[in-house]
């Protein structure tokens, strides 16, 4: 594996670059010193690139990365500003105090305005950078510390030493606002303009994809709704959807398309009374149809919120169970790909479609028996999506590990539920690393999947694993060879299962509980339930949530790349024994989204 | 228009008979009033109240997009025997305007201060005490202020403040007033700024008797004082360092013609030129320019400034008195009973545009300002605020 960087054509033309730089710096507030507007007049990145040390590759595919890098920068890039500045030190003394103590000087204070050049040069950077990427959302970079290590700021000042000083003070200062919060908007917002053309091919490209794949068309989970609104009915705009798109777990909840809301809601409209109209939905599978078994469950067709995230469910396993064939997934993100999914598992995930749509008020009591049921401390994050859930226990099972890929994905972004210990799975054929979150490049032959990935994918729903594959393996495509190993455990390795559920049963009747305060249950066949709480201040406020989020994984995963370091310091031996440590520490600690 | 508080600080001043424009930094006084003035943003109230005469409140609440407000209590060793009542107050001792300036006045002697009783001094300092908080930003402003001698005065204002640099500031001024010459000096404890102030007023010295000869005839009264002055600054902490020098020359009431009052001052570090005139021009009008100029930078900054009080009529007896007696001044009993209130306006170079209308609607006093930028097309109003002022 490899990476070309080409930095010779980011020399080439900086005038864009220039303008957002002028708006950024204009942006915050100023120190009273400086006057006017700062112009950015030159700016030049230099011939000498950065050098880019890749720590962790979370996530990798033709269209999207993820990747944490450590970067140092020593090069000749220069930056030259014009501003205007105040030479009386008394006006700017005397502009930041009060007027109560002030001296306040007759003309003393008087101001002179003098223009200003100022060049940034010798710029020494260090620091880690989180770099996101994809096609849709475009490039998220994230600093994690503060990258400025030093830099030489000369002006026309430089003979003066307090006027010096005190420049290269202000400057630095603003310098570190600008790498902390502006440079990540600047970036993201070219990076925006350069995939934007692309992007309405990309969309047409995945609904064909889409057409074939299990979800269906107007499955509002697969394709960003061309009128989205919000849990509260609320529109929302492109940066919102973005904003889920960000994280893949949270990629659909909560946006729905109001044409299928309308529909479903004339198929709500429809039980309520005993008109036979129901309108025509295209590749759904109704609840009357369904098994036996699943018509046990009072909560089905007799509930009359049938809510959409049931429909969902059950358009996108039906899906499933027609169309074997891979295909993408998509979410709005667009970021995962489906591999192959067995039959059986599509099966399964049908009966846990119809499970979960069982979701209302009467079904409480039905609702605690399931929270016992699901103790997988990793599936919890859906748990709202299954919280309702009372069909059959082998449908159960499925279903709750069917929504895990989205867990587990956003296991590579949180915290790591439990202290990161390498732990292994025993499965029958492939021994499947449970405590590394991310594969190091240096241990390429260990397929390492997240915290949480070994323990699901055997009982994952065919979309479910496929997730989990491309997001766990980056580095190694998902094969039918690993695939094999899984399907077989299904069957098998359910008494982990069984322990998992008993350790985060709580959690789970905290998280169905939180459920039951959105206004209607959201399609959960690939959002993480977890979210579910964040979701309306998401819907409200996506930018601060996803820039606080992004901080916090980055926090996390520096920690998670110390904790790596020590353990490897320590040698440690990871072997199939930790497992029962892991449970234990799940047990411990809660799950990220509440911590979050 | 003057807060409550500042008015009682007038009044104490008065009452102790200080002259609180002979100072340097009092020079261009007329110009900062007829051209710097501040226009209110949002709501305002004031609600005040001299209680007793040695002791004043006044609580005030203002909302600009957040609700802010302040205590303040002012304590005066001195009686103040001034109305403090908001229906009559006297608009011209609220409202800062055209100053005109006074004779200079001999200063008391240290003697004539003194009081004995019983072989012992019975006599105290004048002193007063202001403080004041305000509310949401737990900021704690106070005032001292001692009469040490009939030519000094001891000004100690202090600012508690958790956003500022050691959690507040002191400022020290001692000022002198002899009268002829004045002069100040004051210490700050934010970066350790000394500042010297002086002021000189040309012409007779007040100090001393006219001598007459008996016989000759009274002499010329002085129509017009010029005055100079300059100050200096210097921060022991930051060495960086200010200093202006300003002339003045103003009429005094024994002018014949209309009063005018015109500044020169100069920034020789920073080349900073500033130059008034402000000429009263009726009894009910004051213009007032200001032309800066920068000889480093070239810049130059031109405002014109103007003030329009406006008579009230009484319609009942106005035609009578115009019909009958047409060359008849009102004559009212109170000084501001024929004001209704007054209208100032000030216009720069870059077209940004004060107004203000303050005066009194039936008990209060109110000040009704905005502030404009006609080059911002989009957003003219960059401020409109009124300030409504009640005390009794």
């Amino acid at each position: 594996m490899a990476f070309n960087f080409n930095w010779s054509p980011l020399m080439a033309d900086t005038s864009a670059a220039r303008i957002m730089l002028t708006t950024a710096l204009n942006k915050s507030p100023k120190p009273p010193i400086i006057v006017d507007d700062i112009i950015v007049t030159e700016l030049n990145l230099g011939s000498t690139p950065p050098e880019l040390e890749i720590l962790e590759v979370g996530d990798l595919a033709e269209d999207r990365f993820r990747g944490i890098f450590k970067m140092s920068y020593t090069g000749d890039a220069f930056l030259t500003l014009k501003t205007r500045v105040q030479a009386n030190p008394l006006n700017t003394y005397l502009s930041t105090k009060p007027s109560f103590a002030s001296p306040q000087p007759l003309a003393a204070a008087s101001g002179l305005t003098i223009p200003l050049q100022i060049t940034l040069s010798d710029i020494r950077l260090s620091g880690f950078v989180i770099l996101v990427f994809s096609r849709q959302k475009g490039l998220t970079l994230v600093f994690r510390n503060d990258p400025l290590e030093s830099l030489k700021v000369s002006s026309t000042f430089d003979s003066i030493p307090f006027v010096r000083d005190y420049l290269q003070k202000e400057i630095e200062g603003q310098l570190r606002v600008l790498f902390m919060e502006d440079l990540p908007a600047i970036l993201h917002r070219l990076s925006l303009r350069l995939w934007s053309p692309e992007y309405a091919e990309m969309d047409d490209e995945r609904m064909e994809q889409e057409a074939k794949d299990t979800t269906v068309p107007i499955d509002p989970l697969a394709s960003p709704p061309q009128d989205a609104v919000d849990a509260f009915g609320n529109p929302l705009d492109e940066e919102q959807l973005s904003a889920f798109a960000l994280d893949p777990s949270s990629e659909t909840h909560a946006s729905f398309s109001q044409k299928n809301l309308i529909r479903l809601a004339a198929l709500t409209e429809s039980h309520h009374t005993l008109s036979l109209f129901t309108p025509a939905m295209r590749e759904t599978v109704f609840r009357a149809w369904a098994g036996a078994c699943e018509r046990s469950d009072q909560s089905g067709a007799a509930t009359p919120s049938l809510t959409q995230s049931s429909l969902s469910r059950i358009q996108s396993s039906f899906g499933s169970n027609k169309s074997e064939t891979p295909s993408l997934a998509s979410g709005s993100t667009g970021n995962e790909t489906m591999s192959s999914r067995p039959g059986l598992q599509s099966f399964n995930s049908t009966q846990s479609g119809l499970g979960m749509g069982s979701r209302s008020r009467t079904t409480r009591k039905k609702k605690t028996r399931v929270v016992n049921l699901r103790k997988d401390k990793n599936a919890d994050e859906d748990a709202p999506s299954v919280g309702t859930d009372d069909s059959a226990p082998p449908s159960i099972t499925v279903s709750d590990i069917a929504s895990i890929p989205e867990d587990h994905e956003e296991d590579l972004a949180t915290p790591p539920r439990s202290p990161v210990k390498p732990l292994r799975f025993e499965s029958q054929h492939a021994t499947l690393d449970v405590g590394e979150p991310v594969e190091l490049p240096e241990q390429p032959a260990d397929p390492t999947p997240t915290a949480t990935a070994p323990l699901l994918s055997p009982f994952k729903t065919p979309r479910g694993s496929g997730r989990s594959n491309a997001m766990t393996t980056p580095s190694t495509p998902p094969t039918p060879t690993q695939e094999r190993p899984k399907i077989g455990r299904s069957s098998t390795s359910r008494p982990p299962q069984s322990h998992i559920r008993q350790m985060s049963g709580s959690t789970r009747l905290l998280r169905s509980l939180s459920l039951d305060k959105m206004p209607f249950p959201t399609p959960s066949s690939s959002s993480s339930p977890s979210r579910h709480p964040l979701s309306p201040a998401e819907s409200g406020s996506g930018g601060i949530l996803e820039q606080a989020w992004m901080t916090k994984m980055a926090n996390e995963i520096a920690r998670r790349v110390q904790d790596e370091k020590d353990k490897e310091s320590r040698g440690e031996q990871r072997g199939a024994r930790k497992l029962e440590g892991m449970w234990e520490a799940g047990d411990v600690e809660a799950p990220p989204a509440y911590e979050a | 228009m003057l807060g409550f508080m500042d008015y009682v600080q007038n009044a104490f001043a008065e009452s102790t008979d200080w002259n609180r424009d002979n100072s340097y930094g009092t020079l261009n006084a007329t110009a900062q009033a007829l051209l710097d003035f501040d226009t209110p943003r949002g709501l305002r109230l004031n609600l005040s109240s001299l209680a007793a005469p040695n002791f004043a409140t006044s609580y005030s609440l203002g909302s600009v997009g957040v609700v802010d407000g302040s205590v303040s209590y002012l304590y005066s060793s001195v009686p103040l025997q001034t109305s403090a009542k908001s229906c009559d107050i006297d608009l011209h001792r609220v409202i800062r305007g055209y100053r005109h300036l006074k004779e200079l006045r001999r200063p008391d002697d240290d003697a004539w201060w003194e009081l004995w009783h019983g072989g012992k001094r019975i006599d105290r300092k004048k002193t007063l005490l202001y403080g004041r908080i305000l509310v949401p930003h737990s900021t704690l402003e106070a005032l001292y202020l001692r009469r040490l001698s009939p030519t000094r005065q001891l000004r100690i204002s202090c600012v508690s403040d958790s956003s500022l640099n050691n959690g507040g500031t002191i400022l020290g001024l001692l000022q002198n007033d002899h009268g002829k010459y004045s002069t100040e000096y004051m210490y700050s404890t934010d970066s350790a700024l000394m500042g010297v102030r002086g002021l000189y007023n040309f012409g007779i010295d007040p100090r001393v008797e006219p001598t007459i000869p008996s016989g000759q005839e009274t002499a010329e009264p002085v129509q017009g004082r010029f005055s100079a002055g300059a100050e200096l600054y210097y921060g022991i902490l930051n060495k960086s360092g200010g200093i202006s020098t300003g002339l003045r020359f103003t009429t005094l009431p024994h002018h014949t013609g209309f009063p005018y009052t015109m500044t020169l001052t100069l920034n020789p570090l920073m080349g900073n030129l500033s130059s008034t005139y402000a000429v009263k021009a009726g009894q009910n009008l004051a213009l007032c320019t200001r032309f800066d100029f920068n000889f480093y930078s070239y810049e130059s900054d031109l405002q014109v400034g103007c003030e329009l009080w406006r008579k009230r009529r009484n319609p009942e007896v106005e035609w009578a008195v115009k019909k009958l007696r047409p060359d008849w001044d009102t004559l009212t009993p109170k000084p501001d009973d024929d004001v209704a209130g007054v209208l100032k306006a000030r216009v720069d170079q870059n077209w940004k545009i004060g107004v203000l209308w303050e005066g009194r609607v039936k008990e209060l006093l109110f000040t009704l300002g905005a502030s404009l930028d006609l080059k911002r097309r989009e957003q003219i109003f960059r401020a409109v605020g009124v300030e409504l002022q009640y005390s009794s």
